[in-house]
């Protein structure tokens, strides 16, 4: 274990429940750091580097699951399942247990695997150092409830988990990038659409805006190369190198609201958002829209709200990181409840 | 002043509110018969308003309730107690939208699982979550559950088709979850997660929104008979290997086979067969072709006696017939059927059952084996006479071993049956104290004085153990050590 002036690194999950059960006040969990979207941690809260928990405790192929430490970083773990012919099929980096916590993009494709359907259980301590497990580490369980889901998109607030329990995937036989640049809204909706329509979708697929206001498709199609191949050519679609985009680049001086639309809400987002708004939208339904400044900012929120989407910033100045579209007063309600239930006080910063 | 029964019916109408002990006699237990009990009542809302004003009423009186769909649930989850109160929703039954173009339908709960699939059809859609009570279990059991099924080890458990829902939580106030984008808010926590698999303890669902999936171009159903269940399960584990995901991987045991084909689910299973193993392809036509062959390869590589291809949609609900009428046709053995619902590891299926056999042999129990195999989730079936309490206590013994068996196999107490009533004395081989005290606290925040389906789920604290529920028979059965 390393401490240093507000930042401690346990290498284990015993050093962590240790170092939360000496009380220490305030905690950040962090993982490498990578996310943007976290509300700003008080100056006196103590930075919990997590890490430095990262082996790999099993891979088993022939199950398709594995147990990883938070701290495994994701090109670490890619490599491992690489060798093995298997995959994690959710899109995203950092660390797992960052990735998980913050789950910022959800699916590549339409009802493909995300962050929450491939979580089977967690090894995790609470704030005040209770150690606690949920789920397990077979691919099908509902003994109990599901503790383990709350840690998707929970950002650090409700408890840390040290060891993820996840179900992988067979790597496929056979995959193949496509892009179509530079062609308009109608078009690209349309080349969406048919995508969607199929019974086997792309296993990813985006769609961006670029700030000249053309818009780019891209995606993956995925399984043997016979179906590789025709579904290409069904679609008028040319093989290109990995284009995968998983944010936005962060303006210098604007701001990214974070927010989620189905394919047959995007007319209408992409009507609320100013002309030439770089714009992402992920197959599964997150997407990513920069903005020129507050002001727009908020306006586009207000507009959001009233056309019943859900967003929030993820890029701003500290004072507004937390803005977002209402979350209605009953679910807020339960939210801050499972927050004091599990870190009753508030310690997880 | 009014008894509750008189508030109940002032908000309902006297049709809709049930109390006499006939009528209440059809509630008195789900599919997990050992344990019964009548409810005080049983009402029947319509409507989110009807539910919320029920549950205010309750909840200011102080009257626990729980909520019940068909009643298909096989772990206790909706037997409800002498001073309970039902809420059956079974009449909540519209299909409220349907969206094409983003694939999803928003339900009632009690709108029945292949209700739903029937209702777009035609559009080249179904729901995939597919238990084998289908025809008759509703969406909402079904969200409550966290129900599985055969198709789930290629399109996942309910969890992973639920988008959202529109909550009755248990002092009346309404809350909704998700969105037709997705389960969780992007700057919420994941509540359609944590509700899915309460086991009706968190609320009760009036809207559930659900994902629906394309009809695949082509399904092809195949059949292997084989010599031994080693056979079998070699198979899987070769299929597994290759990379396949099939839509399907069931198996079902000699005895099994023998019950179904003696039923009126008779599939034309090969009676002389020690195991049949059902392997279901989906897919584009050309995929499903290079799969089919590669599955026959395998099968053969593996000795199997016999391999049948379903020819067309006909011969394919032949095939599934058996299967989906396997616990029906057990029915023939005995007058009572204990269903178990553990999982190990798909690695270690062949240990299980060597060890789930010598188990029955122990106990003298007469027992099946009908599973997912590509899931590892097995389902051991017990027939036995309820009316003997010797044997019952023998076969709850037996069950109880079979299910920490599965957990020393690094597996669980169960895959989709949840733990209700039934599993209360086993939670306790997976979890410690810590783990179900923080189970206990998530459940505070939604039903912080435990009147919504209370005593399910997480035993009472000190006794997750011991087999406290149980006939005092059982702990004379079990020997001391098997108390873990």
């Amino acid at each position: 274990m390393t401490t240093t002036t507000g930042v401690a690194t346990p290498r284990s999950a015993a050093e962590l429940s240790t170092l939360l059960g000496q009380r220490p006040g305030r905690v950040r969990l962090v993982g490498s750091g990578s996310r943007q979207a976290r509300l700003p941690a008080p100056p006196m809260a103590l930075h919990m580097a997590l890490d430095g928990i990262a082996a790999i405790e099993r891979l088993d192929a022939a199950d398709r699951t594995c147990s990883v430490d938070c701290g495994v970083r994701r090109e670490v773990l890619d490599a491992e399942l690489d060798a093995r012919g298997l995959e994690l099929p959710c899109p995203g980096g950092g660390t797992l247990g960052g990735l998980f916590a913050s789950d910022p993009i959800g699916a590549a494709s339409p009802g493909g695997p995300c962050p929450r359907s491939l979580l089977l259980g967690i090894e995790a301590v609470l704030a005040d150092g209770t150690r606690f497990r949920s789920g397990a580490r077979v691919v099908k369980n509902v003994a109990g409830f599901d503790v383990h889901k709350l840690l998707v998109g929970s950002a650090g607030r409700l408890f840390a988990a040290t060891r993820l329990h996840l179900r992988l995937a067979p790597a496929p036989r056979a995959s193949q990038w496509f892009e179509r640049r530079g062609i308009d809204h109608d078009e690209a909706l349309t080349l969406l659409a048919a995508l969607r329509a199929r019974a086997v979708p792309p296993d990813r697929v985006q769609c961006e805006r670029t700030p000249d206001g053309a818009f780019v498709v891209r995606g993956r199609f995925a399984g043997r190369a016979s179906f590789v191949a025709a579904s290409l050519r069904e679609h008028g679609l040319t093989a290109g190198a990995a284009a995968w985009c998983d944010h936005l680049q962060p303006p210098t001086n604007g701001e990214v609201v974070a927010g989620m639309a189905t394919l047959g809400s995007l007319p209408g987002l992409l009507a609320l958002l100013p002309p030439g708004s770089p714009f992402l939208w992920h197959g599964g339904g997150r997407c990513e829209i920069t903005m020129p400044d507050a002001a727009a900012t908020d306006v586009l929120l207000a507009a959001m709200t009233a056309h019943r989407l859900h967003g929030h910033l993820v890029h701003a100045v500290p004072e507004r990181r937390g803005l977002g579209t209402p979350v209605p007063p009953a679910h807020r309600r339960l939210d801050e409840g499972l927050r004091n239930a599990l870190d009753p006080h508030g310690i997880l910063v | 002043m009014l008894s509750l029964e008189r508030h109940l019916t002032k908000l309902l109408g006297s049709g809709r509110v049930l109390t006499t002990p006939d009528a209440l006699l059809a509630w008195e237990c789900d599919g997990f018969t050992v344990h019964k009990s009548r409810p005080r009542a049983v009402v029947l809302p319509e409507s989110t308003a009807e539910v919320a004003a029920v549950v205010t009423l309750l909840h200011g009186t102080g009257t626990p309730f729980v909520p019940r769909g068909a009643g298909t649930c096989l772990s206790g989850g909706p037997t409800a107690g002498q001073d309970a109160v039902v809420i059956d929703l079974a009449r909540m039954r519209k299909v409220l939208q349907i969206s094409t173009v983003d694939r999803f339908a928003v339900v009632q709960p009690g709108v029945v699982n292949l209700d739903l699939t029937a209702a777009v059809r035609h559009l080249g859609l179904h729901y995939a979550p597919d238990p084998s009570s289908q025809s008759v279990c509703t969406i909402g059991g079904n969200f409550a559950e966290n129900s599985g099924g055969p198709h789930c080890f290629k399109y996942g458990m309910t969890q992973d088709h639920v988008l959202g829902a529109l909550v009755v939580l248990p002092d009346g106030s309404i809350v909704r979850f998700g969105d037709p984008a997705g389960p969780r808010l992007p700057h919420a926590l994941d509540l359609t997660g944590i509700f899915c698999g309460s086991e009706g303890t968190f609320g009760i669902a009036t809207e559930i929104t659900v994902r629906l999936c394309r009809d695949q171009e082509a399904i092809r159903t195949l059949l292997g008979a084989f010599g031994t269940m080693n056979a079998a399960c070699r198979t899987v584990s070769d299929i597994v290997a290759a990379g396949m995901t099939p839509a399907a991987l069931e198996i079902l045991d000699q005895a099994t086979i023998r019950a179904v084909e003696a039923s009126v689910y008779r599939a034309g299973y090969p009676a002389d067969a020690a195991a049949v193993l059902l392997v279901e392809l989906d897919g584009p036509t050309a995929v499903v072709d290079e799969e089919a062959a590669e599955v026959r390869a395998f099968m053969a590589k593996n000795g199997a006696l016999r391999c049948e291809e379903a020819a067309d949609a006909t011969e394919r609900k032949r095939l599934w017939k058996g299967r989906k009428g396997a616990f029906g046709a057990m029915g023939r053995l005995n007058t009572d059927l204990y269903v178990l619902d553990g999982v190990v590891p798909r690695s270690r299926l062949e240990e299980a059952l060597v060890g789930i056999a010598a188990i029955g042999s122990k106990h003298r129990v007469l027992l099946t084996n009908v599973f997912h195999a590509g899931d590892g989730n097995l389902h051991p079936n017990i027939s036995y006479d309820g009316r003997d309490p010797e044997q019952t206590a023998r076969v709850l013994a037996a069950g109880h071993e079979i299910l920490r068996l599965c957990v020393d196999l690094g597996g669980s107490i169960s895959g989709e049956h949840g733990i209700g009533s039934e599993k209360l004395d086993h939670v306790g081989m997976m979890f410690d104290a810590a783990d179900l005290e923080v189970m206990a606290r998530v459940r505070g925040v939604f039903n912080p004085r435990g009147l919504c389906n209370p005593g399910k789920v997480l035993p009472q604290r000190g006794a997750c153990a011991e087999p406290a529920k149980w006939p005092a028979m059982v702990a004379k059965v079990l020997a001391p050590e098997e108390h873990r």
